[in-house]
């Protein structure tokens, strides 16, 4: 497997991930730029609007219809919060000719050209977006704000992440707000999107089978490609250490129609520099990443008080969360425990097999990295927005570097800022 | 071995019985790190009552045992736990219960050997007490609330209980809270014996491997267990007609959401047969209610639904059903102009350029299935308890019709055998 950066404008970046592993191509677009209240809404809505239709397939039955005769080519979408940015993501997946029942096809010119006019040609009438599209996609966007609440899991989660993150682009709602819905419309909009594309970061990425200087002439000879301007992209980079303004320790229940109670712990882990987020990583696998982790043995397996207990470690903000789902009247227990394995870490209450159990745990999914096609760009899209470039192996030894010491010195940095709790 | 070449997507099956009927399938995949091996055994949910080889007598057991037995299976006689165990190998370990099949996995880069085993030994050596099986109830009991919890989950499990009277498959994998309180370790034994027989089971390994070499490392690790009769599993018997039209639970949800489930009382018995239905019946659905169809731009554009929904087609040894959920503001609504259209369609007869885009639509989904090590494992053995090779499906898609899908079509698509299920504020 072999990834290339090319960039073709400043600003704009195409990465090939050549690789013989899969019957698939994946094509993707990521459009990155810096989150904000007075945006937020706005880049949600072209997200969904930008599905409905360009300038050469006018409707979404047009789109599909197309992407199913080229063999069920998977077209999505996705919105993402990265650190202090939001991510607009498109993608199709296609089968690699070679797979095609009959051949002579040249499916992958076909979704390139597809991808790059959806996202860089939308349909328009009269100098704005269709009316009647952005209308129907302002409705999905008020139904996607609603249905926050719907997974109760993640509702608790994105509760937190508000109240750690109060007044701050990172408490903003990915999907944006309602109130703000209203106050669109298909002018402004197409304006808003004319400035987005032209500051927002680029990022192309295609793994797969492929001839690289075929695909390389098909992107620089595109039309949509070529009216792009340069720009200095309009993202942020991580800060370290990142500011805290919830300085105190707070606690917040909220009730809700549930059955379970759900637990969610944010910790902030206030660490200088990319480095030490290997060792940050290591820290949140003995804490509560895996099977062996002290959550899971101590909240599940020694006490039974949980299914879930586990945390994960959001690497661009630095920030750590402890899920877990237990019975309500079983919540100063459960809490104490968890406090508990917090405290644990600091005072280095854990061995060098948990240590070693680890490593072997990341450098194992590390490995599969380029076994699957969308880990694989995820993991290069994640060294684009750090401006970092570690190879596999070089990943690899900075795990296998990382000592006890060093995890303790992380678990020091480590600060609980908000215990939010859903009840009925 | 057997080797069964599929010259579509590229992939050879190597697949052996051995002489305790323990059926081995590996599918050698050249280049990747990611090693996968999966344990089955053709024993889920819907086996709660059964006659044990050698005895007369019927036995039936509370629900969610097979899930439960899942739980316990990891424990082991030196009190370590072989999750744990295979955890800190750095493996990624996991089982799983369906209705019709409980699994064990892992998937690696290293030390697959090791883990081999680790999976290998726990699951031929079940080690319960009844201070084990007492604690494992709390945690279970989470789980099933965790499952009340998601209106997917109760969505679908409602629309089942408004098609089935008797069927077992309307029964939650995991049991209640009250049935897994009847559960102790005598009856998982007792299960686990009649159940986790080789003859009863089935191993997937995928990977970079050469097959020959693999097969005897697996045999090196089996323990010799005598010969067991054929195990009488008893399903009671069902009905032809639907339980409810209707069925609405309460929830705090934003929308409405809505699970639509028609009853397929023409169960396919001839394996070539099941996966033709399979496959035509993908292709109706998607053709009905999919991206490009005229039922799902209108019912979009009028913000009558919003999301896309999911279009199964579920069969097993004794059922089938379609089902259809998404999210709707209005269902009951979306339900009515839903059966309009079918109506409609089967008057017009299936567009013949709608069905060949849709049937290279439903023939690449296939295609994907094989880019992934998990995929392909999970992919062979649920196909396998079923009577099914994988490969069958890339083989039997050209031989459909539209005058198949015209047929499906009338068949399977009544309006007496369809119900409505509601999650709602």
């Amino acid at each position: 497997m072999e990834h290339k950066i090319e960039e073709i404008k400043e600003g704009i970046k195409f990465h090939t991930i050549n690789t013989n592993k899969f019957k698939t191509n994946l094509f993707a677009i990521f459009l990155t730029t810096k989150l904000n209240r007075e945006n937020v809404t706005k880049n949600a809505l072209i997200s969904m609007l930008l599905r409905r239709g360009s300038k050469t397939m006018k409707t979404q039955e047009e789109i599909s219809k197309k992407m199913e005769e080229l063999y069920g080519a998977g077209f999505d979408c996705g919105l993402d919060k990265t650190g202090n940015n939001q991510v607009l993501k498109f993608y199709i997946e296609a089968i690699n000719d070679k797979y095609l029942p009959e051949h002579g096809e040249n499916i992958l010119k076909i979704v390139l050209e597809s991808l790059l006019d959806i996202v860089f040609n939308p349909y328009t009438e009269d100098n704005g977006f269709k009316k009647e599209y952005v209308e129907q996609e302002k409705n999905s966007v008020k139904k996607r704000i609603e249905g926050k609440k719907d997974n109760k899991a993640r509702y608790a989660l994105e509760r937190c992440i508000e109240e750690m993150y109060k007044n701050q682009p990172y408490g903003i709602y990915k999907f944006g707000y309602e109130e703000d819905l209203n106050k669109i419309n298909e002018k402004d909009l197409y304006k808003y999107y004319n400035e987005l594309i032209n500051t927002c970061k680029i990022d192309l990425f295609l793994s797969g089978n492929i001839l690289e200087e075929e695909v390389k002439e098909i992107i620089s000879e595109n039309e949509n490609i070529k009216k792009l301007k340069e720009r200095e992209p309009f993202f942020e980079l991580q800060k370290f250490p990142e500011e805290n303004h919830q300085k105190e320790e707070q606690t917040i229940t909220e009730t809700m129609d549930v059955i379970q109670g759900k637990l969610v712990i944010g910790l902030n882990v206030n660490i200088e520099n990319e480095e030490e987020k290997y060792t940050t990583l290591m820290y949140n696998s003995i804490l509560g990443g895996s099977a062996n982790s002290k959550l899971f043995q101590n909240v599940r397996e020694k006490a039974h008080l949980a299914y879930v207990a586990s945390s994960s470690y959001y690497r661009f903000k630095s920030i750590i969360f402890i899920s877990s789902g237990i019975e309500v009247s079983n919540y100063e227990k459960a809490l104490e425990l968890i406090k508990q394995q917090v405290e644990e870490m600091k005072a280095g209450k854990f061995t060098d097999e948990d240590i070693e159990n680890s490593k072997k745990g990341i450098i194992s999914a590390i490995k599969t990295i380029d076994d699957e096609q969308d880990t694989g760009i995820t993991y290069y899209f994640g060294q684009e927005l750090s401006k970092s470039n570690v190879s596999e192996e070089e990943y690899i030894k900075k795990i296998e570097n990382i000592t006890k010491e060093n995890i303790v010195d992380i678990a020091n940095k480590v600060q609980i800022n908000t215990i939010y709790f859903l009840r009925d | 071995m057997q080797v069964i070449e599929n010259l579509k997507v590229k992939e050879k099956l190597y697949i052996e019985k051995l002489h305790n009927n323990l059926t081995v399938m590996i599918v050698p995949k050249p280049g990747m790190k990611k090693k996968y091996m999966i344990w089955g055994t053709n024993y889920g949910s819907n086996d709660n009552k059964f006659v044990i080889p050698g005895e007369q007598e019927i036995t039936e057991v509370p629900n969610g045992v097979a899930h439960f037995l899942e739980h316990k299976l990891f424990e082991q006689k030196d009190g370590t736990n072989s999750l744990d165990t295979l955890t800190a190998l750095g493996v990624n370990a996991n089982a799983y219960t369906t209705n019709d099949h409980t699994a064990y996995l892992f998937e690696c880069t290293d030390n697959f050997y090791e883990a081999m085993d680790e999976l290998m030994d726990y699951v031929q050596n079940p080690y319960f007490t009844d201070e084990n099986v007492e604690k494992e109830k709390g945690i279970i009991s989470q789980e099933i609330r965790m499952y009340d919890d998601y209106p997917e989950w109760r969505v679908y499990l409602n629309a089942l209980e408004a098609m089935y009277h008797e069927n077992p498959i309307k029964i939650d994998i995991t049991g209640t809270i009250e049935t897994i309180n009847k559960i102790d370790k005598e009856i998982l034994y007792k299960c686990y014996n009649t159940f986790y027989h080789p003859s009863n089971m089935a191993i997937v390994i995928s990977g970079d491997f050469e097959p020959e070499k693999l097969l005897e490392e697996v045999k090196k690790r089996l323990i010799e267990k005598s010969p067991c009769g054929e195990i009488k599993r008893i399903y009671p018997d069902e009905p032809e007609d639907i339980v409810k039209p209707e069925i609405t639970q309460k929830l705090e949800v934003s929308n409405p959401i809505y699970a639509i489930g028609i009853k397929d009382t023409k169960n396919e018995i001839d394996k070539r047969k099941m996966v033709k239905k399979q496959l035509g019946m993908e292709i109706l659905l998607n053709l009905i209610f999919g991206r490009s169809s005229k039922l799902y731009q209108e019912l979009y554009k009028d913000g009558i639904i919003y999301g896309e929904p999911s279009l199964d087609y579920e069969f097993g040894k004794d059922y089938a059903h379609v089902l259809i959920t998404g999210m709707s503001t209005t269902p009951r609504e979306m339900y009515k102009i839903f059966k309009e259209s079918i109506r409609k369609l089967k008057n017009s007869g299936i567009n013949k350029d709608d069905f060949e885009r849709l049937k290279k639509m439903i023939y690449g989904n296939y295609v994907r299935e094989y880019n992934d090590v998990q995929d392909i494992a999970r992919m062979f053995l649920a196909d396998y308890f079923k009577g099914i090779y994988s490969f069958d499906y890339l083989e039997e898609i050209e031989g459909i019709n539209v005058e198949y899908l015209n047929q499906l079509l009338e068949e399977v698509f009544k309006e007496d055998k369809m119900v409505l299920s509601i999650v709602e504020n």
